[in-house]
């Protein structure tokens, strides 16, 4: 679940958008495309448009069901979306590296996912 | 749906409380999904009062409090499919399965047993 | 065999229903809490098609003054009978 707790803030653009002590979004509104670009500058990494497509899959089943997915079924979800080739744990391994369905829904403006490791 | 002939597994869960009330079934379907991101084979057994966790058309409590219809869809994404409700529950209840938001196949109690000897781990909520 | 555990009575809750539609041919099921009410004569009736098969916790009986009250269809086991059980069956079940 999202945390309450704001711990810093990140500049973006003049806007300064309040993360939790984990780096989520205290409030999920404050979504946008630049504030997910500014998380990962921050871990100084930039989003390609491999990247983006999983965090859009990852908005629309945050809409659809009200949560966070684990690792496998974004893994499905991935795979329902975007075909089989990019609906497995090595590719989104390899985008978002050691915690996938974690740290993709941070850049994604999750909550951190409640059913996993 | 093949999943009425399927009455084992690694873990089933028993949904006995209706939404809202009680954050039972809420903690109850919390449960399923964490065995099933961890890769166990779960089922899930809707009886007594918990069969009305299954009705469509549930939404927020009055407060906002949520829901559980979007977790019921989510089921399938953690490949949870094997639904079950017991028969008899549900037509004490007076409603039938057509009010149901997925399906679950109808069981009688010589199949709950079954169901249940069928699974390496039973939990009850 | 499956130990199911009860912890209502038949005349507060249905649950005692849900038990016993669970419950396999050589399954046994334990009395505990307010569910030793289930033991009086009154109520045993309810738990007829598990024959001998029915137990409760004596120190549930005790506490609720219940020892000495239950119908003698019903096998009364301490804690350490209610360990034994647990250990000679496969699996439990708790249904509350």
């Amino acid at each position: 679940m999202a945390s309450t707790e704001i711990h810093r803030y990140l500049r973006v653009g003049a806007q300064r958008i309040a993360l939790d002590p984990e780096g989520y979004l205290i409030e999920l509104n404050d979504w946008t495309p630049s504030v997910a670009s500014a998380m990962a500058a921050e871990e100084g990494r930039e989003l390609t448009d491999e990247h983006w497509e999983i965090i859009m899959v990852l908005r629309d089943f945050y809409a659809r069901y009200e949560a966070s997915p684990a690792m496998r079924p974004l893994v499905k979800a991935v795979g329902q979306t975007l075909g089989s080739e990019k609906g497995r744990s090595l590719h989104l391994m390899r985008l978002f590296p050691e915690s996938p369905a974690k740290v993709a829904a941070r850049l994604a403006g999750l909550p951190k996912p409640a059913n996993c490791l | 749906m093949q999943a009425e002939t399927v009455l084992n597994g690694d873990v089933l869960v028993i949904l006995r409380h209706p939404p809202h009330g009680s954050s039972w079934l809420r903690e109850g379907l919390d449960a399923a999904l964490v065995a099933a991101a961890f890769g166990q084979t779960v089922s899930l057994l809707f009886q007594g009062d918990g069969v009305l966790g299954l009705l469509q058309g549930q939404g927020p409590g009055p407060l906002g409090q949520k829901g559980s219809s979007a977790t019921l869809d989510m089921l399938a994404m953690y490949d949870i499919e094997s639904l079950f409700l017991d028969a008899r529950s549900l037509a004490r209840l007076g409603l039938s399965t057509e009010s149901l938001q997925l399906p679950a196949s109808p069981l009688e109690p010589p199949s709950i047993a079954e169901l249940i000897a069928g699974h390496r781990l039973v939990l009850t909520f | 065999m499956i130990l199911h555990i009860l912890n209502r009575s038949p005349s507060s809750s249905l649950v005692y229903r849900d038990a016993l539609a669970g419950m396999g041919p050589e399954d046994r099921l334990l009395l505990v809490e307010d569910g030793v009410q289930g033991a009086l004569p009154s109520q045993v009736r309810h738990f007829e098609v598990v024959g001998d098969r029915l137990f409760a916790l004596r120190e549930d009986l005790v506490a609720h003054g219940l020892d000495g009250h239950c119908d003698a269809s019903v096998q009364v086991v301490d804690v350490d009978g209610f360990v034994a059980l647990t250990e000679e069956a496969d699996k439990t079940v708790s249904w509350f």
